[in-house]
């Protein structure tokens, strides 16, 4: 069980400082500039340092680090919370609908495919810093920080239903880019689309604008 | 794609994150002795997890500059609070009619007085016993007159290259960004880093129309108090503390823990009005 456990402001000073890389990796991705993640991670550790009767022994203090830096965030850059997901049109996952083979699963995970890897670091920050912030974040706390759901919750706040479904979404968006990417890398090639997705495909409905739709609906009903 | 892969696929990145409740967890397994494309799936997103894990790492590495300014703030915090747990404590072996009003102030300025004296290596020298406020005070005025006597006595400058500020940096421990001040008809000669209350601060140094001469000092702000000396008030919504040294006006600022002072041969609304275009 956990408790209030009291720090002294040197041992304090120890434990916080070996998480500085785990801070200023999160504080860089959520303010996406080097200059305000440093003073990000500083006002950070001088709240945790007063807060640091808070701290609960036995829990993750880097997770109660992350939590602070996350507020801080949110009052400081976004007074309403973090930005909303807002995302144009179907956001479909070729893999995961089971659209491609697993031999071009394995070939994106190449070892051959790993000599792109600094190119392929470019682009996965690229790509992450265009993710909302909501699944940008659920994103970096679970794969990079390899924190617990129930952590990423208390972080950010909600429950852990929503977190699975932003890291879920996040992750989609970025295995869909990093595909494409692939694909014009030329390490997966072209494939058709094949069995019962395809089908499927191929069934859909004809795209129609929103009035038609609301016509359809109204005529539906 | 079968459909028992169908049933398995939104299991698949609880089990990969080790979230699966166990039932489901055997289940997966099974699943996946017979199934290479789900194999596949996972190993995908795993080496996905690492890919992200390393972009990210690489992208935000800790420098050592860095490093120095967090353990510097952090170091200042609690020379703060052991300052102020020291007066708590004397207070309790003396106690004196003070009102809540008073009792602030003065801790605060014991544990300045004791920041001070911690770092300057001088507490053996204090053999009478000196009210905390009067000790803060005279820091204060030493401060003052070491920004003072740095102005009046320029060294030359060690960079005179904006782009090159950033080399000062680890000594200063604080982000040394070039406010140019042009706007305001000055001229940058260049800049060096000067010792201040035994900390070092960097001095940017400017010539105006007219031959006056600017001296714009960035420090850290937590361990280089001189506010407490000068007179509040409030520039473009920014409060500015401003004052006069032997003739030498004097104004100062601070932004997210970096603090600015400029002495100047200029009259003190003109500093206050400079100083508050530092950043």
């Amino acid at each position: 069980m956990s408790r209030k456990v009291s720090i002294s402001a040197r041992e304090f000073e120890t434990l916080a400082t070996s998480q500085l890389s785990a801070l200023l990796g999160v504080a860089s991705r959520l303010t996406r500039n080097p200059a305000d993640a440093q003073d990000l991670v500083q006002d950070t550790l001088l709240k945790a340092m007063r807060a640091r009767d808070q701290f609960e022994a036995g829990t993750n203090m880097r997770a109660w680090l992350l939590r602070i830096l996350t507020n801080t965030f949110i009052n400081r850059y976004r007074r309403g919370g973090l930005e909303r997901s807002v995302l144009d049109g179907p956001d479909a996952d070729p893999l995961a609908d089971g659209w491609i083979s697993a031999s071009t699963m394995e070939s994106m995970r190449d070892p051959e495919s790993q000599a792109l890897r600094p190119m392929l670091e470019q682009e996965i920050k690229r790509i992450l810093d265009e993710l909302p912030e909501e699944f940008r974040l659920a994103v970096v706390l679970s794969d990079v920080e390899e924190l617990s759901y129930k952590e990423i919750a208390d972080i950010m706040g909600c429950p852990i239903g929503t977190v699975m479904s932003r890291l879920h979404r996040g992750r989609r968006l970025l295995k869909g880019r990093l595909y494409e990417h692939a694909r014009a890398l030329g390490i997966v090639g072209p494939e058709a689309l094949v069995g019962e997705t395809a089908e499927k495909t191929a069934k859909q409905e004809p795209v129609i604008d929103l009035s038609q739709y609301r016509e359809k609906r109204v005529a539906r009903s | 794609m079968t459909s028992s892969c169908r049933q398995i696929a939104p299991l698949l990145e609880a089990f990969g994150d080790e979230e699966l409740a166990a039932d489901k967890l055997l289940e997966v397994e099974q699943h996946l002795v017979d199934c290479d494309t789900c194999g596949e799936r996972i190993r995908l997103n795993q080496a996905m997890h690492l890919s992200v894990r390393n972009a990210v790492r690489a992208a935000a590495p800790v420098m050592p500059n860095f490093e120095a300014r967090i353990a510097d703030a952090l170091r200042a915090e609690v020379l703060r609070e052991e300052g102020l747990d020291a007066v708590v404590e004397r207070e309790a072996q003396h106690p004196r009619m003070l009102s809540w009003r008073g009792v602030v102030p003065v801790a605060a300025a014991a544990a300045l007085t004791l920041v001070w004296a911690a770092s300057t290596g001088k507490q053996a020298q204090t053999e009478r016993p000196v009210s905390a406020s009067s000790a803060s005070l005279s820091t204060a005025d030493q401060l003052l007159e070491e920004l003072v006597d740095h102005h009046m006595n320029a060294r030359g400058p060690r960079v005179t290259e904006p782009a090159l500020l950033s080399q000062l940096e680890p000594e200063v421990g604080v982000p040394l960004n070039f406010p140019s001040l042009k706007a305001y008809g000055t001229r940058w000669e260049g800049a060096n880093v000067v010792p201040v209350n035994n900390l070092h601060a960097a001095s940017l140094r400017y010539t105006m129309v007219g031959g006056k001469h600017v001296t714009l000092y960035v420090y850290n702000s937590t361990r280089v108090p001189i506010e407490s000396r000068l007179k509040a008030r409030t520039v473009r919504n920014e409060p500015v503390y401003v004052g006069s040294r032997r003739g030498v006006s004097i104004a100062a600022t601070e932004h997210r823990g970096v603090g600015y002072a400029l002495a100047s041969d200029l009259n003190d609304d003109e500093s206050a009005e400079l100083v508050a275009a530092v950043y």
